[in-house]
């Protein structure tokens, strides 16, 4: 009855209000042309460029808002308004790739005469009248969209998950910024499409982000790092020793890192979160989305450092956790998700040539890259960094020169060791090849690939380097990130 | 070494004893009622499956075979050559990995006026060659003729993990020739039993080296198979390697790189020993050596000794050579890495929870994909685990194959295709400790953790050990367990 009445009260709300023509947004939305540099993974030296176009709404004075998606590496970014004309230089003043957000602005005075911010809806998203708006070929486009759910998924460039909104379109090529609006506001930004189904940041995720960012307190989005699962069964909750109704999300693992003061333990049944009580299935009810699962209640409206108050079950009793939400990092993982707006690291010896190992490497098996990389590559995902190793470095291939005859097969190897010297990354490589041994360079893959070991003349080392990279025309020898 | 010598005598005395003049004569059509195993229920077998093959008669009342047009047979016909009659047959011994298998016919007067078929020697590419059989297309015997287009080692298709010698003929060789005798000179100078799939005028035939190691090993009443030395072996072309080995700068010598944990070879050899000869065969710098004429990996030479025996090998170490003798054995791991036949899985249910060891065949039965959808943790631990984490191997890695629905398991989260960890605090090393734990004073409650993650399940004691006749019943289980 309840949720019918206030169905009936959407609709009524929604008739009295007149729905925002298409025209009304000609001034809040520009049109941005992004020219981004590229790699070749496999050939890491090879800049290429790239261009894309997407869309940016004026959300105040001199900012544009868009979403941080093919905003890396950037060379040129322009901006267009109605569509024609006059494009206008444009630099990105912030982003943040986690939360796959970014503001930019311009310095010529004459782009912003005559555009007009956008505002964010607030409160229940009102489900009928919603459209989707785009520049395209010159025009205005409006389409309509239908409301589907509200979710809890993995983020576009990041590792998270956070709120989403779906809705479905019969508008094609959604996924570039395009706003979601409802009643002459903006819902949402839209970060993808698979079929008819458009996935967009919801203005409830992307409005506090902004307010915190203005008041110059943003420190980046926090995370749940840990894993849980459902727990159904009765006699799990018998050994441990809860009284009453099921209820609570199980925790499996914690992992390593990041290291946090006050942490859960595997075994621990989470019961409450910010006072949301937590069922057995790990769903929460949230007051403005409906049932979500309880990976949300890290993100909505918390940031990294903000405390989460957790009610949980520990070892027979209940007690209280003052959860501190770490920052989420890309470099947390054993293999980073991703490396924005740094060219691709790599080092050249002697026609070796060693990489990081990373999930953009792995991107370069294409899409299906779990299917189709090496299975010792893609096994390393999933695993954890200790404290003897924080990253991989991969022979990634040998270029072919006598310096390196018998070794030109070699290739997509993991290495464990230089000379004796431990590798996590390639700044370890640099540092073992200033020592070697004996007038020998060592190289030592991890156990179970195929090749174990190599060794190579250290003293023709240099040479060889500068022989390769004039007959493969390799500009420089390394790209290595100072750590 | 002694008895293959032995061997190759008794066969070409009595290749000059008697000659058939007409090979047909021996060769017979063989049909076959088979019924293959279910991985992921291991009570259950498949569905009858009717084939056909070529086999011949050979010396002492026997016929010669492919092992994989006899598998999981549950009856075999034979049929002379222009005989209306069928004779029923069985199998006597079974080799899968150089598949082949000898049968017997009981009825005597099956072996009538037939002169067993002799066996060649290997034969010279570029020599002309006749295959006999009953390939599909017709009801009666078929011949094609070709030459020998090379000699090598080749991966036996049957078992799939093993690379025994194998000889390249264009002679058509299509389903329903295998088993069938290659012809030279009226010897059998091979057995028909492989095509590669995109290769056009291409078959393969199992040549006299590995049909004599067949039946010497069966010699003393059971098949053992081909051994291997155990050691993984890497080029040693390059030339500071070589120096850094003191070996002179030549073709000679392949180092041994890693050595297969658990094998015997570990107490012989280390890594970067150098393996100059093996038997009577001097090794190439890439790990090859000349074979009858014909260059091929050194494996070759190890497979000639039979399960048991030593190999001597002159090897490069600490800068001076010695002889040393390494044991050769079939590896037990290595048939679950491979095709398995004739032998159903073991299983054990309680409580309709299914416990299988893990093996190739079982990880076949998530499809076609197997290597994604099965998970890195499964995938690792039978293939990796070994090689990179020795000391924490289980002899026989369990599996919870399935849950089979019940009351008693309803509500548990894991509903099969999970590596076990412990039961009741147990480290389930292989199948039998699986039983043990189930057996063990428990407070009322079993418990069962899986890898990865921790994830665990719980079940109340009284209402399994209830339930588990009647859910055998239900589901036509009749025996809870295969040891």
């Amino acid at each position: 009855m309840h949720l019918l009445l206030l169905s009936f009260f959407l609709l009524a709300s929604t008739a009295l209000l007149p729905a925002a023509a298409a025209s009304d947004w000609e001034n809040s939305l520009v049109y941005l042309e992004v020219t981004r540099k590229t790699y070749e993974v496999f050939q890491p030296w090879t800049p290429k460029s790239r261009t894309v176009q997407k869309n940016g709404l004026i959300i105040g004075a001199r900012e544009i808002l868009t979403t941080a998606e093919e905003l890396s590496d950037r060379t040129l970014v322009r901006v267009q308004k109605g569509g024609r004309g006059k494009w206008w230089n444009a630099e990105v003043t912030w982003i943040d790739y986690h939360a796959n957000l970014a503001v930019l602005t311009a310095a010529d005075a004459t782009l912003w005469q005559g555009l007009k911010p956008a505002t964010f809806t607030t409160g229940k998203l009102p489900k009928e009248g919603l459209q989707i708006v785009r520049w395209r070929s010159g025009n205005l486009e409006s389409r309509k969209a239908e409301f589907n759910q509200f979710l809890v998924e993995d983020a576009r460039l990041s590792f998270i998950q956070h709120l989403q909104l779906e809705a479905s379109t019969e508008m094609q090529g959604v996924g570039w910024a395009e706003p979601l609006v409802v009643n002459g506001k903006v819902a949402g930004l839209a970060t993808g499409q698979g079929g008819n189904n458009a996935r967009f940041l919801p203005a409830s995720f992307i409005e506090p982000i902004l307010s915190a960012r203005k008041a110059g307190k943003y420190p980046g989005l926090g995370y749940f790092p840990f894993t849980w699962t459902p727990v159904e069964n009765p006699s799990t909750f018998k050994f441990l020793k809860l009284p009453g109704d099921p209820r609570g999300a199980l925790v499996v693992d914690v992992p390593a890192a990041p290291v946090l003061e006050a942490n859960l333990k595997p075994r621990d049944l989470i019961l409450s979160v910010d006072g949301f009580d937590v069922d057995n299935q790990g769903y929460y009810k949230d007051p403005d989305y409906g049932q979500l699962i309880v990976e949300n209640l890290g993100s909505r409206r918390k940031f990294a450092a903000d405390v989460v108050k957790l009610k949980i079950w520990r070892d027979g009793a209940q007690m209280d956790l003052d959860y501190r939400l770490p920052k989420l990092d890309y470099s947390v993982k054993l293999l980073a998700e991703q490396a924005f707006d740094q060219a691709p690291e790599y080092l050249i010896a002697g026609g070796l040539v060693f990489q990081p190992l990373n999930i953009p490497l792995l991107r370069g098996f294409g899409d299906d890259w779990k299917r189709r990389a090496p299975f010792r590559l893609t096994y390393f995902a999933g695993e954890a960094p200790s404290a003897t190793r924080s990253g991989l470095v991969v022979l990634s291939s040998v270029l072919p020169d006598p310096y390196v005859l018998g070794y030109q097969d070699a290739r997509l190897l993991v290495v464990d060791a230089i000379n004796g010297q431990k590798i996590s990354r390639l700044a370890d490589v640099q540092a073992a090849l200033q020592k070697p041994q004996d007038g020998f360079h060592t190289v030592e893959f991890l156990r179970g690939d195929n090749l174990r070991r190599i060794v190579l003349d250290a003293g023709m080392m240099d040479e060889a380097t500068k022989r390769i990279l004039e007959r493969y025309r390799i500009p420089a020898a390394s790209h290595v990130e100072a750590k | 070494m002694k008895s293959i010598c032995c061997l190759l005598t008794a066969l070409a005395l009595s290749s000059l004893a008697a000659l058939a003049a007409d090979p047909e004569k021996a060769v017979v059509q063989i049909f076959t009622f088979s019924q293959g195993a279910d991985w992921d229920e291991p009570w259950k077998f498949e569905q009858l499956r009717r084939s056909s093959g070529t086999g011949f008669i050979i010396k002492g009342r026997r016929i010669m075979t492919n092992a994989h047009v006899v598998s999981w047979a549950r009856q075999l016909m034979v049929k002379r050559y222009q005989d209306p009659r069928p004779y029923l047959a069985r199998v006597v011994f079974v080799g899968h990995d150089c598949d082949l298998a000898l049968l017997e016919v009981e009825d005597s007067q099956f072996y009538n006026g037939v002169d067993p078929l002799e066996f060649g020697t290997l034969p010279k590419v570029r020599s002309t060659v006749v295959t006999y059989g009953y390939p599909a297309g017709g009801e009666q015997i078929s011949y094609t003729r070709g030459v020998v287009s090379r000699i090598e080692l080749q991966t036996y298709a049957h078992i799939g993990n093993r690379s025994l010698l194998g000889v390249q003929t264009d002679a058509a060789i299509n389903p329903g020739n295998s088993g069938g005798p290659v012809i030279q000179d009226d010897k059998v100078i091979g057995v028909a039993f492989q095509g590669m799939p995109g290769l056009e005028n291409a078959g393969f035939f199992i040549p006299p080296p590995v049909i004599q190691h067949f039946l010497e090993d069966i010699q003393d009443g059971k098949y053992d198979g081909f051994p291997s030395a155990g050691i993984r072996t890497a080029p040693l072309q390059n030339a500071a390697y070589r120096r850094k080995l003191k070996l002179p700068d030549n073709d000679k010598g392949v180092r041994v790189d890693s050595i297969v944990p658990g094998t015997p070879a570990e107490k012989v050899l280390r890594p970067d020993d150098v393996v100059l000869q093996v038997g009577s065969y001097p090794v190439g710098s890439d790990g090859s050596i000349v074979y009858e004429g014909n260059r091929m990996a050194l494996a070759m030479a190890v497979q000639e000794a039979q399960h048991g025996q030593s190999m001597p090998l002159k090897i490069w170490r600490d800068g001076k050579e010695q002889t040393v003798a390494v044991p050769v054995e079939v590896s037990a791991t290595d048939k679950v890495l491979g095709n398995q036949y004739d032998v159903p899985p073991r299983y054990f249910v309680y409580a309709g929870l299914v416990f299988t060891p893990m093996s190739l065949d079982y990880l076949k039965t998530f499809g076609r994909g197997w290597s994604d959808t099965a998970g890195a943790e499964l995938t690792y631990e039978l293939f990796y685990r070994r090689h990179e984490s020795p000391k924490t191997v289980r002899a026989e890695p369990i599996v919870l194959s399935t849950v089979l629905a019940d009351e008693v398991n309803a509500n548990l989260r894991t509903r099969g295709r999970a590596l076990v960890d412990k039961i009741n605090g147990v480290r389930i090393e292989r199948l039998e400790d699986v039983i043990r734990a189930f057996e063990q004073p428990t407070n009322g409650q079993h418990f069962i953790e899986f890898l990865p993650k921790n994830t665990f399940e719980c079940l109340e004691r009284e209402s399994a050990d209830k339930a588990n006749a009647n859910i055998l019943k239900t589901y036509g289980i009749q025996r809870d367990r295969r040891l």
